[in-house]
């Protein structure tokens, strides 16, 4: 295989340039600054730090919280995306509007939102604790957080899909006796699973991170509902720099590990319906 | 299973897509319902599958009213144009699509699906391609495994929509025959759409010529093609020259049909225009345009002395003989014409 196919589109030595400093500079140069950073930790050192128990604690809260709010937004925003594709009714186009309010909320500000409505004496919290659910200031209370902030991804991979999804599909299986569930099941959820696996990723990714909304709502108790985000915060206002980044790296690593395996997933599963050669 | 089509009726907001159209289509038999696009052939192809609702009138499948019964019971194949393939799914699972879908008590055991996609693989000649995806396979093998997924649930009415609309020439006849040959095979009756005279008259066996709604003709391609019922079936099967008789009073006449008074319209096939090169009764005067040799047929371009144009086909032999030259000047007559009162003309 050659590096450079033969193409009649020009400013391919361009616009790969362009893309390769864009993104040296935005992402690649930061992160190896963090890695290196992390370097002036000798091996032991950065061992102590990265497995201490509230740090273990905390990772597997976020990746755990992340995981089930992308999972929780893969079905919601499967239905989401149906509805506003599928129905028309009054207001549909607010609503529409409306799955995008977590994509330009100030994240404190649906953090401080969501802690009002789910603390114990909040709106929502008040009738969930009759029920002896208690939501903020529990881990419960970040998956609730990154779910809301993970919404958009989904409904707006996803959508698209489900629009330009071809009404004869669906004909073609009622008229070969298919029902409406079997339709589903076997038609469209296939074909939208490539995006909703891209939206899923987006959702996820953007959770790992998460900081602003997670940290009003999850009371920050160690070991409890400690996110890792919070916790560099924490190393960096002590001054321990090189212990925020020895979290980080570690943080990046399994980010990177976790989306690219997904990635790989979608490459595998558009290869093998022969979609790409 | 013979399929009646009684008064159905269809509008789409203001447009009237189907006028109270009434039809036969007899047990067994290959039937076109041919027109140009927007006269309501496929509306009434998507009413008689179930995927469209007439306004009024009714659907008899054999007999038995099916107007309220939903696709999934109507027992149908249905070809779309776009093949509508599902693409996550290999060409096997594609035809075997039907029979998996089918509750636990009817579905057929997986030996059974097996050798039944298999059978119907063969029977389209594509049984080789059984593990590929529709993204791997060209628009003809397209076409012929979703002809095959149709077949699969033993429909007893096949459907197919514009099956070669989208297809280059060359495969459309290639395929024409072969469903022409896998009708004699299967002999289910079918109804299929198209807006090519040539495609509806080669491969079915009658033809319904429709416009703007309504049925113009319904015949065998023989007689849609030699005896048109009315100017519009004449215009669109085939070219056609019209000779005005109020222009050249007493011409029509040549044709030996009687002419219904002044404004009379004479419909003349181009290969129907005989040329002589000396006067003689009932002939008109003409000029030579243009000669173009296309294939096995000459066509001449020529003008009367009024100035409007006639079209004529000579064969190659007849030209051989004649040499015709452009700027030459000739007489035509024809052989046989067909005469339609003025008003009722497009």
């Amino acid at each position: 295989m050659r590096f450079k196919q033969p193409s009649v589109l020009p400013g391919f030595n361009l616009a790969f340039g362009y893309t390769i400093v864009y993104l040296s500079l935005l992402v690649l140069i930061p992160l190896s600054a963090l890695v290196i950073k992390t370097t002036s930790l000798s091996l032991a050192e950065f061992w102590q730090v990265v497995s201490s128990e509230r740090v273990v604690a905390a990772y597997q809260l976020t990746f755990g919280a992340s995981l089930i709010a992308a999972v929780i937004n893969l079905f919601a925003g499967l239905l989401v995306a149906w509805v506003l594709v599928r129905y028309s009714f009054p207001g549909k186009r607010i609503v529409d509007a409306l799955v995008d309010l977590p994509f330009a909320l100030p994240t404190a500000v649906a953090g401080i939102a969501l802690t009002t409505l789910y603390a114990p004496n909040g709106l929502i919290g008040e009738q969930l604790a009759k029920l002896g659910i208690q939501v903020a200031f529990k881990p419960l209370g970040v998956v609730v957080a990154l779910t809301f902030i993970g919404l958009p991804f989904v409904v707006r991979t996803v959508q698209p899909v489900l629009q330009d999804l071809e009404a004869e599909l669906e004909e073609a299986a009622a008229c070969l006796g298919a029902n409406r569930w079997q339709t589903f099941c076997k038609i469209i959820f296939p074909a939208a699973l490539p995006a909703l696996l891209t939206g899923f990723t987006l959702a996820f990714a953007r959770a790992i991170g998460e900081y602003g909304s997670v940290i009003f709502i999850a009371g920050n108790i160690p070991l409890e509902s400690e996110i890792v985000p919070l916790l560099i915060i924490g190393k960096l206002e002590q001054y321990d720099y090189a212990g925020a980044t020895a979290i980080a790296t570690v943080m990046l690593l399994i980010s990177f590990v976790l989306i690219l395996a997904i990635n790989l997933i979608q490459w595998w599963h558009a290869r093998r319906h022969g979609m790409r050669k | 299973m013979s399929i009646e089509i009684q008064s159905i009726a269809k509008q789409f907001g203001s447009f009237t897509a189907l006028d109270k159209v009434n039809l036969k289509v007899e047990t067994g038999e290959l039937l076109a319902l041919l027109g140009p696009s927007g006269c309501g052939k496929t509306t009434l192809l998507r009413i008689i599958a179930g995927l469209e609702t007439p306004d009024s009138g009714q659907i008899l499948f054999h007999g038995e009213d099916a107007t309220d019964t939903h696709v999934r019971e109507r027992q149908v194949g249905f070809v779309f144009q776009h093949y509508a393939l599902f693409r996550h799914m290999t060409v096997f699972e594609n035809v075997a699509f039907g029979l998996r879908v089918r509750p636990k008590h009817t579905r057929p055991n997986n030996t059974e699906i097996k050798r039944r996609v298999h059978e119907l693989l063969n029977l389209v000649q594509l049984d080789w391609l059984a593990d590929r995806y529709p993204a791997q396979l060209s628009g003809g093998q397209r076409q012929r495994i979703a002809l095959a997924r149709a077949l699969a649930v033993e429909p007893k009415v096949l459907l197919l929509d514009e099956p070669f609309g989208a297809l280059d020439t060359k495969v459309r006849k290639e395929l024409r025959r072969w469903l022409k040959r896998l009708h004699e095979e299967v002999h289910v009756t079918s109804v299929f759409v198209t807006h090519d005279q040539e495609e509806a008259l080669e491969v079915a066996d009658r033809v319904v010529v429709m416009n703007k709604g309504r049925i113009e003709q319904v015949g065998t391609p023989e007689q849609v093609y030699d005896t048109p019922a009315t100017p519009f079936v004449y215009q669109f099967l085939g070219d056609v020259n019209l000779f005005h008789s109020r222009v050249h009073g007493g011409f029509a006449q040549v044709g030996e049909h009687p002419v219904a008074g002044d404004g009379a319209v004479a419909y003349v096939r181009p290969h129907d225009i005989e040329l002589l090169r000396e006067p003689a009764p009932q002939t008109l005067a003409a000029k030579i345009d243009h000669v173009r040799a296309i294939g096995s047929i000459v066509r001449l371009e020529l003008s009367l002395e009024n100035g409007d144009p006639v079209e004529a086909e000579l064969s190659r032999d007849a030209y051989a003989g004649q040499r015709y030259a452009s700027g030459e000047r000739v007489y035509i007559r024809p052989r046989s014409a067909r005469v339609f009162a003025e008003d009722y003309a497009i």
